[in-house]
């Protein structure tokens, strides 16, 4: 019992000695309990020059469960004496300095620096103030399944959309809450699904046309590889692939075919890479002029296929029907030149195997949908040739016929009036 | 041919298995060219309307290929009726192409120019129908035989390589445009709009047609029938 009451007594001691110290400090630096004295109050506020009013009321219960709760108000507020007029700016760098940098370069950095500036989200505008939780903790702003809406927060704002002309369409970015990644962590919860933050980096974020952005042609392989591992393994091995880091900006990037803020399964009708689509999609360069004649590809391949069996069915909606993809491959795509690719000649015949159990050798012996010229297809083309010639004069020929049977018989029939005899037939 | 046939002055040109072969067979080609040429020019709206219409390339397909078979079924009857029957030999024997349709055809031409006095004078088939016939033949034949080759891809490309399928594509589908082309320019003209039968020569229903018109037309078949005592 005398032991306890020592140690009560001991512990009283020490609490007085640290108050005393507290005190003390508060002369120059308040506590929390002395700035909650004011701030506390629900219904503090500041007006501002154009007539609005400001609450400068910290909820101490949020701040006391937030990452910096253990902290004090002036570590961030440094400036503050109770009472104090306006404080000054609340600077995060002295502790998140590499953050604080990053963010500096950033499309959003250097746009805050500038005179125009507002709107424009600093640390604040995405981790939030007296509240800023940590990164994984569920009730973070920037929690994986939280980024989503505290981005769209300005991103799907129109008003903001008009103020900075260079901002992407707010519909294009807002159209990522219904693509694949979006449903997954909206609807499923998954936190493996991309989010905003995956793709485009956080406080370094830059707009896609600089070189140096996550999001930047050249860099979206890599950055889609980071989950999709396998097929940017595949993707690299293939002739975009290829062509893409060899610095050709015209080669795909998976952006290219799979669309970016759109994404969606390619089950969906509306995927680019839905069965469906998909000869749209690649025809989106191999039927374009500019880039065919430039990396001399073979032209009319779209209008081609789309002539043949399987161009009209898939046209029609008989997906089973070969597309591009069936027999060229998706991201493992090679030049037909390459012996392991799928249309190499010596791969044809296994090729079109795969949907015509059957297949013969045969199956090789002949192009497929080329354009119908001399060079390509000679065979074709002189039917053809035939053909139009052939009909084309017999059409003529009855038209001729016609109208020499009705010429004979209008002058047989003048001649008969004239001659006062009924004409010959 | 009956005493009353002969009473209107009528005279028999197309017997009943004939207008039925002749009314299958248009039938049939319409079906056919409808769901082929819908095929063809698949970038048209028309066409595409028409596939819709058919429930899709699918249904179209299928379609086409009864249609075919029918179609197949019709002639290789005509064939045979053709070839083994008394009626079909004697229409055989009209229709034979010899140097004689060259000749009256050329006379056909000049007479209309008016360098020649005498329009010539047909049997049962002029040059016309001769053409008419023979075209036909020939392009149902190519026609089938191509049919057939893409029906079965798997199988004839285990006998030709797959250029020849191509060409077998291009033969089928231009060789249908022919047929049309023939159909619409040359035997709508003569059975419809010639002025000696406009609006229409009756006989592909009523299988008869006037003594008179004969007489004018086809002189030669005339005078055959009034020598047999059939006039």
């Amino acid at each position: 019992m005398n032991r306890m009451r020592r140690h009560h007594l001991a512990a009283a001691v020490i609490a007085a000695a640290v108050l005393f110290a507290a005190g003390n400090a508060l002369a120059a630096t308040p506590g929390v309990g002395e700035c909650m004295d004011c701030h506390g109050d629900k219904t503090i506020e500041k007006s501002l020059p154009d007539g609005k009013t400001l609450s400068l009321y910290v909820d101490l219960q949020e701040y006391r469960q937030s990452v910096h709760g253990g902290t004090s108000c002036v570590t961030c507020h440094a400036d503050a004496k109770a009472p104090h007029d306006k404080l000054g700016k609340v600077s995060c760098s002295k502790c998140h300095g590499d953050a604080e940098k990053s963010y500096a370069g950033s499309a959003h950095g250097k746009k805050l620096r500038t005179k125009e500036a507002s709107g424009v989200p600093g640390c604040d505008g995405c981790h939030g103030r007296h509240d800023i939780r940590k990164v994984k903790d569920p009730a973070s702003r920037v929690f994986r399944l939280n980024i989503v809406a505290t981005c769209l927060a300005c991103h799907k704002d129109r008003a903001l959309e008009a103020r900075y002309h260079h901002l992407p369409d707010q519909k294009l970015i807002a159209a990522y809450e219904q693509s694949v990644h979006g449903l997954a962590s909206k609807k499923a919860g998954l936190t493996g699904s991309a989010v905003c933050s995956d793709c485009h980096g956080n406080h370094g974020i830059l707009p896609a046309d600089e070189p140096k952005s996550a999001t930047h042609r050249q860099n979206i392989p890599t950055m889609c590889g980071k989950c999709h591992a396998g097929i940017l393994e595949q993707y690299e091995k293939s002739v975009h692939g290829k062509g893409m880091r060899g610095g050709i900006a015209d080669s795909p990037v998976c952006t290219d075919c799979h669309g970016e803020h759109t994404i969606v399964r390619a089950s969906d009708p509306s995927s680019p890479v839905n069965l469906r689509n998909i000869p749209r999609t690649c025809s989106g360069c191999h039927e374009k002029e500019g880039i065919t004649s430039r990396y001399a590809l073979p032209k009319k391949r779209f209008s081609s296929y789309m002539d043949t069996f399987h161009g009209i069915a898939v046209e029609y909606g008989m997906t089973k029907a070969a597309n591009c993809a069936s027999c060229h491959g998706v991201h493992d795509i090679l030049p037909s030149s390459d012996p392991a690719s799928s249309v190499n000649r010596a791969n044809l015949q296994k090729t079109c195997g795969k949907c015509h159990p059957n297949a013969s050798p045969n199956f090789a012996k002949g192009v497929v949908h080329v354009e119908v010229s001399p060079k390509k297809a000679m065979g074709v083309f002189a039917v053809r040739l035939f053909y139009t010639i052939f009909i084309s004069a017999l059409v003529i020929l009855f038209v001729l016929h016609v109208g020499l049977e009705l010429y004979g018989r209008w002058t047989r029939r003048r001649a008969g009036a004239q001659s006062g005899k009924e004409g010959k037939p | 041919m009956s005493r009353a046939d002969l009473a209107s002055g009528q005279v028999i040109r197309m017997s009943l298995l004939f207008r039925v072969q002749h009314l299958v067979l248009t039938v049939l080609l319409l079906v056919l060219a409808v769901t082929g040429f819908s095929l063809m020019y698949h970038d048209n709206a028309l066409a595409q309307a028409i596939i819709r219409l058919e429930g899709g390339v699918h249904n179209r397909g299928i379609v086409h290929r009864i249609a075919a078979v029918l179609l197949m079924a019709n002639v290789a009857h005509h064939l045979f009726y053709m070839l083994l029957s008394r009626e079909g030999k004697r229409e055989f024997q009209d229709l034979i192409i010899g140097r004689r349709d060259i000749d009256d055809f050329l006379q056909s031409l000049r007479y209309n120019i008016g360098a020649a006095a005498e329009y010539p004078l047909f049997g049962k088939y002029g040059y016309k129908e001769k053409f008419q016939y023979w075209g036909a033949s020939v392009g149902t034949v190519l026609i089938s035989i191509t049919g057939f080759m893409l029906w079965a891809e798997e199988f004839s490309m285990r006998l030709f390589p797959k250029f020849v399928l191509d060409l077998a594509l291009v033969v089928h589908g231009y060789q249908g445009l022919l047929a049309f082309v023939i159909l619409f320019f040359w035997h709508l003209y003569n059975v419809h709009l010639h002025p000696s039968v406009f609006p229409m020569n009756p006989s592909w229903i009523t299988g008869k047609v006037s003594a008179e018109w004969l007489r004018r037309e086809h002189p030669l078949e005339y005078e055959k029938l009034k020598e047999e005592g059939l006039l």
